[in-house]
């Protein structure tokens, strides 16, 4: 019991290692704020493409949408941040991370959107052309609004997997929470900053998981 | 070199591709296999913990609550490396193989638990009623009552989470699995080129992408289903 | 595009006038050639089967349906003109649902202000004092603040009115008002219908309500099958029908 906790609930080492935490803490909360806008604004420029009336438009975007989505989202992040130099093309390492995780978040909130779209009765937007609205009026304040609240609770959950995404950075060396606490590992030859982390993301998320949950049964 | 010269030379360079491209094919059968087991265990043991919860013992319903929020919050690549660097410095060693195995399984098994339940609190009550009334078994009554009309609600959630999940093989590379992406970052070190990267992406879109088109077709088949919802 | 009564004709009584009014969707032919004329300050009631195009109809005089042939003048505007700004022209048409429609994420004035705002660009303020105004004309003024689901579905339908009535539109459709409502709450709506009336407004009801036909229409169409039968007074066409199909279908609806 003793090896147990002095190997994984350390508070000596939890201590000393906190600085470094709580550095690449904050590098966790940059990567968040940067990437969770791009990946909400990228899912509605897909939505719009993949529900366009032009059908080679829809066809190109849902094509697109599903080959993000089959694409592991670590080999996505390999690939532009390993691949590109190779190029020539010199990003900096957010950069090419944020590139990776437009193509997925977009792709996955986008169907997240479409789902939301499609759950508003045809009848709205009847209801609000019939008074003179326009099309974009009529999206943008009847229709929109209805299909963010009825897919809330996916739209938490796809953030909650965001927030889980960023610890990919950590690959590509990023000095993002997770990176920060296994490097805090190896220094220390003790697992408790990996538990601490854990024990981070866990109080950041838990509640955001809740939500999702109680969001959920309430719309059923 | 033009610029589409040096994109081919980099990302689709037919040399390196005859080179390296056995062996990244060598890492499909790693994620495939890992892919399996995970789906099969993950799945199981959440519907296994799903019908416990249904019992409605307090004693079960928390450990089971307590299990699903916990792997349902934590990043994967957490679960990944406390496991595999922990367990060894109180003893316990495991292959890598077997921790990817564990971390993903345990993940997959809290979300399908959840969507699992989700599916069996929608069944209506009187359900529960009339099946038992007829004499049926609580087991009975679950396998052949209930889980049929869980499963319509749960099944295009369940498909999405699934392959979500199994995609998280590749993070395998990160604790020595030698997966697709394993072996391509392998290839890649040695032959200083990107297109063993090309090559395991094409591997995971060929794997991948015929699963990601089934659950569309799969959620627009069940969608008459949920409407409204 | 040629007016059938002759171009530049003054609008005189008609508020709406459609003519030869004809719909597809692929093979089906829905509207064979409607000509509906409404006077100003008429309640003309559209009755016929269910199928017969009633919905389809009332859609197509302010295009939320597109009209696969036919002439459509509001106050004598050309609607099929294709310089017409419908967004506009629509402001003048009122239109009220079966299902009602109303806005979920919106209270009963959130309803009723968002075109007030959006399409006459009204200011906050204004456009809530005459949503205010318009809400007591359906005797809601104290629901102001209520979701679509904290009110009874004939309260829903008397804000879907009011939603329509608030642009001070020409005419209002409405496309079977009471027939989603449990039967004690259809009084409240007909009433609100039967004020209306007596303010002036005009307005084209598909429905089914007998009585209130007889007692409020100007004249009753009976569609089936994508044409108008027959026309008349309510008396006539319920009581004493030229055609057998008419009598037939009335029957059916007295039982
Ligand atoms: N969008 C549509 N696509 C195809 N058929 C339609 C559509 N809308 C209505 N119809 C058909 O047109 C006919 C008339 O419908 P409707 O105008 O709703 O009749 P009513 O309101 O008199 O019941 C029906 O046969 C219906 O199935
Ligand atoms: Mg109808």
């Amino acid at each position: 019991m003793n090896a147990l906790a002095g190997e994984f609930l350390n508070l000596d080492v939890m201590w000393r290692v906190m600085p470094m935490i709580l550095a690449g803490l904050a590098r966790s909360a940059v990567l968040c704020a940067v990437l969770l806008p791009i990946g909400l604004a990228g899912g509605i420029g897909a939505m719009l493409l993949s529900t366009s009336r032009v059908r080679a438009v829809r066809w190109a975007a849902i094509g697109a949408i599903d080959f993000f989505r089959a694409f592991p989202p670590l080999v996505l992040i390999v690939f532009v941040y390993a691949g590109l130099p190779f190029l020539g093309v010199e990003l900096p390492t957010l950069a090419s991370i944020a590139i990776a995780f437009f193509l997925n978040a977009s792709s996955y909130f986008g169907e997240i959107y479409r789902a939301g779209i499609r759950s508003v009765p045809a009848g709205q937007a009847e209801a609000a052309r019939s008074t003179g609205m326009t099309a974009s009026q009529t999206f943008l304040s009847v229709t929109f609004p209805q299909a963010v609240r009825n897919v809330l609770p996916e739209l938490i959950s796809n953030t909650v997997e965001l927030i889980k995404l960023t610890t990919l950075a950590s690959i590509v060396s990023v000095p993002e929470l997770l990176h920060s606490a296994d490097l805090a590992r190896s220094l220390t030859y003790n697992s408790s900053p990996l538990i601490l982390a854990a024990l981070i993301y866990f109080a950041i998320l838990w509640p955001l998981v809740r939500l999702a949950g109680r969001l959920e049964h309430r719309l059923r | 070199m033009s610029a589409w010269d040096r994109f081919a030379f980099t990302f689709l360079n037919l040399e390196v591709a005859r080179t390296y491209w056995l062996d990244i094919a060598a890492g499909i059968s790693v994620t495939v296999f890992v892919g399996i087991v995970v789906v099969a265990t993950g799945l199981s043991l959440g519907l296994v913990l799903a019908g416990l919860r249904s019992l409605g013992l307090r004693v079960v319903t928390w450990p089971i609550l307590v299990f699903v929020d916990l792997f349902r919050s934590l990043p994967p690549l957490a679960i990944i490396l406390v496991i595999y660097f922990g367990l060894p410095n109180v003893g316990i060693v495991l292959p890598s193989l077997v921790v990817l195995w564990l971390s993903l399984s345990a993940v997959l098994a809290a979300f399908a638990e959840e969507v699992f339940w989700a599916g069996i609190t929608s069944v209506a009550p009187g359900q529960w009623l009339a099946a038992r009334s007829t004499g049926l078994t609580f087991g009975q009554t679950f396998a052949h009552v209930i889980l049929p009309q869980a499963a319509k609600l749960a099944v295009p959630p369940l498909t999405n989470r699934t392959i979500t999940i199994t995609k998280n093989v590749a993070l395998g590379s990160a604790i020595g699995v030698s997966d697709i992406l394993g072996q391509a970052n392998s290839a890649l070190a040695m032959s200083t080129n990107a297109t063993p990267l090309t090559i395991g992406a094409i591997f995971y879109v060929i794997l991948f992408l015929p699963l990601v088109v089934a659950s569309r077709r799969l959620e627009r088949r069940f969608a008459w289903g949920v409407a409204g919802s | 595009m040629l007016n059938p009564d002759g171009a530049g004709a003054p609008a005189g009584s008609r508020l709406l006038e459609a003519r030869g009014i004809r719909k597809s969707y692929a093979a089906l032919e829905v509207l064979r050639g409607v000509d509906l004329v409404v006077e100003r300050g008429e309640l003309v009631f559209l009755i016929g089967p269910s199928g017969s195009g009633k919905s389809t109809l009332l859609r197509c005089c302010n295009r939320l349906e597109e009209p696969s042939a036919g002439t459509l003048l509001v106050d004598g505007v050309d609607l099929m003109s294709p310089r017409i700004d419908i967004n506009r022209a629509r402001r003048q048409i009122g239109m009220v649902f079966q299902g009602f429609n109303l806005y979920p994420h919106l209270d009963a004035l959130g309803n009723v202000t968002l075109a007030l705002r959006k399409v006459l660009r009204l200011s906050r303020r204004d456009a809530e004092a005459r949503a205010m105004e318009t809400l007591a004309l359906v005797h809601l003024q104290d629901k102001a603040r209520s979701y679509p689901g904290q009110l009874s579905g004939g309260q829903q339908q008397r804000v879907g009115i009011a939603r329509a009535l608030a642009l001070e539109p020409k005419i209002i459709l409405m496309d079977e008002p009471t027939s989603a409502l449990d039967p004690e709450l259809v009084g409240s709506v007909l009433g609100v219908i039967r004020e209306l009336r007596e303010r002036g407004m005009t307005m084209v009801i598909a429905s089914h309500e007998m009585g209130f036909a007889r007692s409020a229409a100007d004249r009753v169409l009976f569609l089936e099958g994508g044409v108008i039968v027959e026309q008349g007074t309510a008396e006539q066409v319920f009581t004493s029908a030229r055609e057998a199909r008419t009598r037939q279908f009335v029957q059916q609806i007295m039982h």
